[in-house]
């Protein structure tokens, strides 16, 4: 009897409550299709854009070998998406774009998360003239319209993947900056943090150790959410002709250089356009799941 | 609420003055060199020397500047290097083309997903609401520049309804100019051939740009309409026996725009600055064209300007959205 009053007096904790918070929500999320459905396609885009290079039917044509007497073949069953302007297989050339895209999108959300974490944290924290100086010039960059401030700066900087990611960064971090500073303000009221000041420990200590992964869960939110966001920009980048150039295949280049002969071989718009919309929408689709179960406040 | 009002306009100058130093100076660091790519390949230095003292390029930053702000109240917005046309006057020729495009956008986003909205909220889990909410989340994945190709493709090549691309026929005479709005000018010169072709060509561009706040703004209004009918003052006045329709258009409408309202506010900058693609695809001669012709020959004043424009009219914007929190919900407190 004294046994049993035992047990469930001193509940069993083998694991942190930060850890069991992620396996609830992890359980929350497998029980929504539609985000399974996005996080398989997210999955199979990666792999199969991890491995584009060694499974394409035409690497040849990826490194852009042509072949004009096959121009404009419509699609069968020699090429799946038929062949472009230069008799180029455009499966093939679809396929390795999402290289660029995923890998560029991916990495200006990094970025923007590391120099966002880095302007909010210490803005919300010290708060006073730091945090007035940070946010106003945050403020300032949020209302220039984001597409042409990135235009502008990969414009200037010239062509090339590194430098179409430093200039959509330049627009992505302030989002970021403005939520993490929100997240700090309101943990920087919490008991836990107020004991740790109250201990004496440093701020890096208290910053890094006890805010911040605290904050994760938005984060994570964001990022997710923003990654759609983030491949579609590129994608615009590339469609207007500033960006990746050819041959590096990417997505909205493929697609702006099919403008030139839309009505007649509108195969070679249809393939990379699709390939741009089904990426957004899964990575939208795991978003959304995302936030619904991490997100109390969305949660319905 | 007027001092309130005077105050936040107060606020737009330090926010300007801010924008327009943070501009000019991104301007300047950034790498490239227009005044050597306007001059071509074959320009002999001296050339080029005179050309920067042309366009002032030879002064120290500083000074670069305050003749830059100096002019931009009198309504000298600098000259392109490119074209050597004074970018303010350039700016109100192609602003009409891209506030049409973007106002009927915004109309059709929000005449048709407010009541999508709110019609999907009171059937929840009906079959329009499932419909909707997948053509929703396939609208916001949709690149608006390949939604522009696929309507191009659809109505104008295959189904030939309507033009492929441009504001108004190449051979036409467009309505007289009065606005530079196609539409309200052949209205009000009662040109009503000329206002069949404008809405024509401003059909598919403008629906391109709809699609996704359209289905923004129907999921927003969807969850907000959920949420307030969830409170307690509805079933209150369930209780009391009003009719639906009055609780729906009387009390829960008004509680659900709030929050609707924010995100048009946003969508607006967020459609300014899209207009870029959308103008591409369909040669539409607004503003976003204009930029990306400077971009890529790095012009910088008429992409500073182009920028301004926007970032204006985005604040402008949010100041009214903030005003009209007040008319849709009384709580709110102007101090």
């Amino acid at each position: 009897m004294s046994d049993l009053t035992q047990t469930t007096a001193v509940p069993k904790r083998d694991r942190s409550a930060r850890a069991e918070n992620w396996a609830r929500a992890f359980y929350r999320f497998r029980q929504s299709w539609l985000s399974l459905i996005g996080l398989a396609i997210v999955v199979t885009l990666i792999v199969l854009a991890v491995i584009a290079p060694w499974i394409v039917p035409h690497p040849d044509h990826v490194a852009g070998t042509t072949n004009t007497g096959f121009r404009f073949q419509p699609p069968s069953a020699a090429a799946w998406f038929g062949t472009n302007e230069l008799g180029q297989d455009v499966f093939s050339l679809v396929l390795v774009g999402a290289r660029v895209s995923l890998f560029s999108a991916m990495v200006v959300i990094a970025l923007a998360i590391v120099i966002g974490t880095l302007v909010g944290a210490i803005a919300g924290y010290f708060g006073g003239w730091i945090d007035e100086i940070l946010m106003r010039f945050t403020d300032l960059l949020l209302t220039i319209p984001s597409l042409i401030l990135a235009m502008a700066v990969a414009a200037a900087l010239g062509t090339g993947v590194w430098n179409m990611i430093i200039a959509i960064t330049v627009t992505w971090w302030p989002a970021y900056a403005r939520l993490v500073r929100g997240e700090v303000l309101v943990k920087k009221q919490e008991q836990f943090v107020v004991a740790s000041v109250a201990l004496g420990a440093g701020w890096p200590r208290i910053l890094g150790l006890h805010i911040l992964p605290n904050i994760v869960s938005p984060l994570v939110v964001k990022a997710s959410l923003d990654m759609g966001f983030a491949i579609l920009t590129v994608a615009s980048l590339g469609f207007v002709g500033i960006g990746v150039k050819p041959p590096t295949p990417e997505w909205g280049t493929l697609l702006s250089g099919a403008r030139a002969y839309m009505p007649d071989y509108w195969w070679t718009a249809v393939a990379p356009g699709t390939a741009i919309f089904l990426a957004v929408l899964a990575f939208n689709l795991l978003g959304d799941g995302l936030r619904d179960v991490l997100d109390p406040k969305a949660r319905r | 609420m007027l001092f309130y009002f005077i105050r936040r306009v107060a606020m737009l100058v330090p926010m300007l003055l801010g924008l327009s130093l943070l501009l000019f100076v991104v301007a300047r660091l950034l790498p490239g060199d227009p005044v050597g790519l306007a001059a071509g390949p074959n320009a002999t230095p001296e050339l080029i020397e005179r050309l920067r003292a042309e366009f002032g390029l030879d002064q120290s930053l500083p000074m670069q500047y305050w003749t830059y702000l100096t002019g931009l109240v009198q309504g000298d917005w600098g000259q392109s290097v490119f074209t050597r046309r004074p970018v303010f006057e350039d700016l109100m020729t192609y602003l009409p083309a891209t506030l049409e495009l973007v106002i009927a956008a915004l109309v059709i986003a929000i005449v048709l997903g407010i009541p999508l909205g709110l019609l999907t909220a009171v059937y929840r889990n009906g079959v329009l609401d499932y419909v909707t909410r997948t053509v929703a989340l396939g609208g916001i994945a949709m690149p608006r520049f390949f939604l522009g190709l696929l309507l191009q493709l659809g109505f104008a090549a295959w189904l030939g309804w309507l033009p492929l691309a441009g504001r108004f026929p190449l051979i036409g005479f467009p309505p007289e100019h009065v606005t530079g709005f196609y539409t309200v000018d052949a209205v009000l010169s009662g040109d009503w051939e000329g206002l069949r072709l404008a809405l024509a060509h401003l059909a598919m561009p403008a629906f391109a740009m709809s699609l996704s706040p359209l289905a923004t703004i129907m999921r927003m209004m969807r969850a907000s309409t959920i949420e307030v009918l969830q409170q307690d003052y509805v079933l209150t006045e369930r209780a009391l026996g009003l009719s639906s329709r009055l609780i729906l258009f009387k009390y829960v409408l008004k509680n659900a725009m709030t929050s609707t309202l924010t995100i048009i506010g946003l969508y607006v900058s967020w459609l300014l600055g899209g207009t870029v693609l959308v103008e591409t695809v369909f040669d539409w001669p607004g503003l976003g064209l204009y930029a990306t012709q400077a971009i890529l020959t790095q012009d910088f004043m008429p992409v500073i300007g182009v920028t301004m424009v926007i970032a204006m009219i985005y604040l402008v914007t949010m100041l009214l959205v903030d005003l009209l929190y007040g008319v849709f919900n009384p709580k709110v407190r102007y101090s």
